[in-house]
């Protein structure tokens, strides 16, 4: 194979990566909807389906960098729920102004995301399984802490703003917000060192010591991040929504989950982009919008959504398959047996 | 001459430009054990490869039992009673002995009851036959590694293959463990089994085999008797049986000009001086070693000599915890690999895919990534910057790539080699410890790369050479230190021929001692 | 090393899991006996059943080095199709067959993609889940299955009759499994698929049809917990088997399953599924509140798979 011709096939295989095709479904959703949905393709509609995709939103963001290292964080929800009821019990039950309280919960989140980080990194427990127990370790603080009943509400009106209001009557106050983590996260992952460490740690955490990197310090930065954002989104949602309850967040991992996988990045490690993943929150928030206005139920969001992930997956994989081939043809003697 | 159990005919195999085996020709009988005796490189693995129908051969034919096979596979392999033990065994860890013998040797259907009392019979039987002291019971992961090799050894009885292989079997052995091995061998061959037995030791070659081919270079320069038939009763003509120093000098060669550039200029001052150093968990055993600037020292010996633990020792990998370290003459306790790249230590490392090259980045990726600290300052990458390192050292070290770009994936073994050594070369290190540097690369690209390095070392560099390739270790060296079972025992000078360096590293004290 | 201390030092995990539900069970037959009262443990115990079959089927799943968080979709679609089928007028072995079969079916769609194509088992039954839980919730609307025949709860004999089908039924699934996974060559297959999938494809096992059939027993087994909890009630409720995965891999991890595939027995989850069934009936015997539970749970799975750690930690650095 000639030089040019490997070049070739690598942006060959750049260009069918799964992000097109996801942009291609976005847009298709776009002009689908355009045309059954009731008022659609309106300004207001587009920014209403923003508003409400930003706590998932800001959880996939940073499940991005989780999974870039080949980890996972099931308990995000939980976390998110946990952080809520602290946030309400901060504010009302130890009468801190909601700017403290905001911090305090931002530390909660962040030891959330510290006992992930310590179980993984330090003892190296398998991240499925530890964030599993804090899956269920978290929610059941928030149940433990509310008694199962208890709901904060009455929150003072310059803090609902920042989930109900809106900028100049247009722009809901979240967003902005939520823009910045996303910078902050993409610049993370694609300008800094630390998402060079994760793609190097998700593709070979060994390779990675060797080079020098440090491999637990790296992995522990992504737990915690996740932990920290997890408690923003806390705030965002129940700014929004004007009460924090221990229910808050179910089912949200599993969403921010499927919204990075559907985005590109492999579960695997390594391979994944944050614009991926934003890619995959808007299709997933617009497919709910629009079905919604086109008077589908709104069950069929969550059927569509698990077949676009098969396919995604299925795309992956056939392409891991056809760059494998490549490789093979261009590394031949490559390896080397035991005694040469 | 009865016909032969195995044989290979003209068996050839390339791996792109790397051609492993040129025209290997090699036989087996019933009830022999035929050693196969060579350096690394030598093309070994590839010849048992294809025997076990790992590979194809490129040409050449292959015959069991004077019968051709002409596609052979792994299965076909298997069915025709090959049985290769590796010096990795394939076990399952969390299963006792007796069921991982139980799960290689039955061929029962899936829906059949296990009969675990005959299973842990046949476990015992084939054990106490081995004489390993080994409980049928106890659960593979608590084995050490000789212990599981013993276990690969039950299974390869018990499955009555006539051909076995064993692929350098005592590199890991106690003495009582290679006698017990011997044993195995002896009664496998008055079984009238075909051991063909893979080793550098001359002891064992001369305890065990009766005949013993050595490879070189991918070729076959020999194939000698170590135990003679008896005399023939009407000619009383048997052929000799061959010297240990034959032996050396057909797996050495001559003194082969491979122009080897030469030293530019004395050494300097002492860059990395060792004092007594040990590290219990990896078997080192105090080595006191200097290398300078500006030289290059071997590090010759066998595998499993300890050559590699001590370069990961002075990496930070797996810690000293005796000794001294000193760099520049400063005293340094390296704990990880950041604390060593900060002491001016680079390694590179001897698996290329998995520890020197992330494969599925680009070449620019990994050849920064050492040293994000100092070209990515506060954190933020700089892509320009990388990209100008890298086609730096594209350039520099003739890497043959499409573009800083390309995946590590892309790439032949010398030019992900060079990647690997430029990553190293970007942190500008004091101390350059290459293992392997050549493993598995083409002719052109060694020479490029051996270039490479006497120019380093030029510029002042001090280099640690870790190398199986006795030609290599010869050529390139200023000075050699042979290491053996964690020690160096012989310091040599550079220049000193093959058959000293090997014989040292056999055990035979020459040089002066370390 | 005496024999008995091999067993010991072998099984430890388990014992361990065992010993601390022995202390639980201490402590309440201390302070609240009451929770060994005949209808207590019964109502315990049955609740339990379900749980502990579905358990023993995310076991194989896990020593087949996968995972299934699709149960819990599973779980409610097959109760549905079993008051549906009972609805129609089918007897109960029909339906019994129905529950099973429609679970196996789904086990097999997972099982085709991961084993067939290759598919993360992680993130397959991630979206199986989702599509089979929200298919669910469209056909039905919320609604519950109701005016079912009387031969529905209980299997139409009374709840003490109903519960005691339920405990055998739940005993003769797990007694089946626990020697299946030991004596038969199928089950041992299992272990080594799980452990190093290349040497068992050299021992001439071939992993994809294991880790298929997995998936259909898991779907299968799934089936049958659905319908033996099914018929505790007079209607089938569509939000049943919610954190059923949760649960299953709970205790198959506190029973000592590595995640890692490869080893680990059907004892110690039972131990596991017991110890997690009684935390909630012990929170309200020691008069602490309910909403505990779930914490509770955490924490244990936590501890369980620390403890797991260190000692694979002090293995590896005396081995």
């Amino acid at each position: 194979m000639t030089m040019s011709q490997a070049k070739s096939n690598w942006s060959w295989s750049w260009l069918r990566r799964l992000e097109a095709l996801l942009v291609i479904v976005l847009v298709m959703e776009l002009l689908i909807f355009s045309r059954t949905g009731t008022n659609f393709a309106t300004r207001e509609n587009m920014f209403e389906t923003i508003k409400l995709s930003v706590e998932i939103g800001l959880l996939a963001l940073v499940m991005t960098p989780v999974i870039l290292t080949g980890g996972i964080d099931l308990s995000v929800g939980s976390l998110l729920a946990l952080c809520a009821v602290g946030f309400g019990k901060f504010w009302r039950d130890a009468g801190l102004s909601w700017p403290l309280a905001a911090a305090l919960t931002l530390g909660l989140g962040s030891l959330g995301g510290g006992l992930n980080a310590l179980l993984i990194t330090r003892l190296r427990l398998p991240p499925l399984i530890v964030t599993l127990g804090t899956f269920s370790l978290f929610r059941g603080l928030a149940e433990a802490i509310t008694q199962g009943v208890d709901n904060f509400t009455g929150f003072p009106e310059d803090f609902l703003a920042f989930g109900q209001g809106y900028y100049g009557g247009v722009i809901p106050a979240q967003v902005p917000i939520f823009l910045v983590v996303a910078v902050m996260v993409w610049l993370l992952v694609h300008r800094t060192t630390f998402g060079r460490s994760f793609r190097a740690i998700g593709f070979s955490p060994e390779g990675a010591r060797y080079a020098g990197l440090p491999v637990p310090q790296r992995m522990a930065i992504a737990y915690l991040l996740s932990g920290v954002a997890t408690a923003l989104a806390a705030m965002i949602y129940v700014a929004r929504v004007g009460q924090a309850k221990a229910d808050a967040g179910a089912g949200y991992e599993l969403l921010a989950i499927t919204a990075v996988v559907l985005g590109g990045t492999s579960i695997f490690g390594g391979v994944g982009t944050v614009t991926g993943t934003l890619l995959g929150v808007a299709a997933l928030a617009v497919l709910k919008n629009g079905l919604q206005l086109s008077d589908q139920p709104s069950e069929l969001a969550g059927i569509l959504t698990g077949g676009l992930l098969l396919l995604a997956l299925a795309g992956e994989a056939a392409m891991k398959k056809i760059s494998a081939r490549r490789g093979r043809l261009a590394t031949l003697g490559a390896s080397r047996g035991q005694s040469g | 001459m009865p016909v032969p159990l195995l044989k290979l005919d003209s068996v050839a195999k390339s791996f792109g430009a790397v051609q492993a085996l040129k025209g290997v020709s090699f036989d087996l009988q019933r009830g022999e054990v035929h050693a196969l005796l060579g350096e690394n490189g030598a093309g070994k693995s590839t010849l048992i490869k294809i025997i076990t129908g790992a590979h194809r051969p490129d040409t050449g034919t292959i015959e069991i039992d004077g019968r051709p096979v002409p596609h052979l596979t792994p299965a076909t392999a298997h069915r025709l009673g090959i049985a290769c033990i590796y010096q990795q065994p394939a076990l399952f860890p969390h299963l006792t002995v007796a069921e991982n013998i139980g799960l290689r040797l039955e061929r029962v259907a899936p829906f059949s009851r296990i009969n675990w009392p005959a299973r842990r019979h046949r476990a015992e039987l084939l054990l106490r036959r081995i004489g390993a002291g080994i409980s049928h019971d106890a659960e593979v992961h608590a084995l050490s590694m000789p212990e599981q090799q013993l276990v690969e050894i039950a299974c390869a009885l018990g499955a009555g293959a006539p051909i076995v292989i064993m692929d350098e079997p005592t590199s890991s052995l106690t003495q009582k463990e290679q006698h017990l091995l011997f044993n195995v061998v002896r009664e496998l061959r008055a079984n009238q089994i075909g051991v063909v037995y893979i080793s550098h030791r001359m002891e064992e070659i001369f305890a065990l085999a009766d005949r013993v081919t050595v490879l070189r270079d991918g070729e076959s320069v020999g194939t000698r008797w170590v135990r003679p038939p008896g005399a023939d009763g009407a000619t009383g003509n048997s052929p000799a049986p061959v010297t240990e120093s034959e032996l050396i000098k057909l797996m050495v060669g001559r003194e082969i000009s491979h122009l080897y550039p030469p030293p530019e200029g004395p050494p300097g001052n002492t860059v990395l001086s060792l004092r007594n150093v040990g590290c219990a968990l990896s078997g080192v055993r105090n080595v006191s070693l200097e290398v300078r600037a500006g030289e290059i020292v071997g590090l010759a010996g066998l595998v499993g000599a300890g050559r590699t633990e001590l370069a990961r020792v002075l990496f930070g990998l797996t810690p000293a915890d005796t000794g001294e370290i000193r760099i520049n003459g400063r005293i340094v306790n390296i704990r990880s690999p950041q604390e060593a790249i900060a002491c001016g230590i680079a390694y590179v490392p001897e698996d290329r895919r998995r520890h020197g090259v992330i494969l599925d980045l680009p070449i620019a990726h990994n050849i920064s990534m050492a040293v994000h600290r100092r070209i990515f300052p506060g954190s933020w990458l700089r892509l320009g910057a990388e990209r100008r390192l890298a086609s730096d050292y594209i350039r520099d070290l003739g890497v043959k790539a499409w573009g800083p770009e390309a995946p590590g994936n892309s790439l032949s073994g010398g030019n992900q080699q060079k990647v690997s050594l430029a990553r190293w070369l970007a942190t500008e290190p004091k101390l350059l410890i290459l293992d392997e540097p050549t493993q598995g690369v083409d002719v052109g690209a060694k020479s490029e790369i051996h270039k490479i390095i006497r120019r380093l070392a030029a510029k002042g560099l001090a280099v640690l050479m870790i190398s199986s390739d006795l030609t290599e270790v010869v050529g390139m060296s200023d000075r050699i230190a042979v290491m053996r079972a964690g020690a160096i025992i012989s310091m040599l000078p550079g220049g000193s021929d093959a058959h000293t360096v090997m014989a040292s590293a056999l055990g035979q004290k020459e040089g002066v001692p370390a | 090393m005496s024999n008995s201390a091999v067993v010991i030092k072998r099984h430890f995990r388990e014992l361990s899991v065992a010993a601390v539900f022995g202390v639980l069970l201490l402590v309440l037959a201390v302070i609240a006996p009451g929770f060994f009262s005949r209808q207590q443990l019964l109502t315990t115990l049955t609740a339990a059943a379900p749980v502990l079959i579905a358990a023993c089927g995310m076991t194989l799943v896990i020593v087949c080095r996968q995972i299934d968080i699709s149960i819990g979709s599973q779980f409610a679609l097959c109760s549905m199709i079993a008051g549906l089928l009972a609805k129609a007028g089918l007897p109960m072995p029909v339906v019994a067959l129905g529950a099973i079969a429609s679970g196996g079916a789904m086990g097999a769609f997972n099982g085709a993609l991961v084993a067939g194509l290759g598919l993360p088992s992680i993130v397959v039954t991630l979206a199986t889940m989702v599509t089979w839980r929200e298919a669910l919730r469209w056909s039905r609307e919320g609604e519950f299955v109701k005016d079912l025949p009387d031969h529905f709860q209980w299997f139409g004999l009374g709840q003490g009759g109903g519960q005691g089908v339920i405990l055998i039924g739940a005993m003769l699934v797990f007694g089946v499994l626990v020697l299946a996974m030991k004596h038969l060559s199928a089950g041992r297959y299992v272990y080594a698929v799980g452990a190093d999938r290349e040497s068992a494809r050299l021992a001439g096992i071939r992993p994809g049809a294991v880790t298929f059939v997995v998936f259909v027993i898991i779907g299968g087994l799934v089936g049958l917990a659905a319908l033996l909890n099914a018929i505790r009630f007079a209607d089938v409720d569509p939000k049943t088997g919610t954190g059923l995965e949760l649960q299953a891999i709970a205790a198959a991890v506190i029973g000592g399953v590595a995640i890692s595939g490869g080893r680990g027995n059907l004892w110690g989850v039972l131990a596991g599924v017991l110890l997690l069934a009684s935390i909630a009936p012990a929170l309200v015997f020691l008069q602490m509140p309910p909403q505990w539970e779930k914490a509770i749970q955490g924490a244990i799975i936590l501890l369980a798979v620390a403890v797991d750690g260190w000692r694979t930690r002090k293995e590896a650095n005396i081995g």
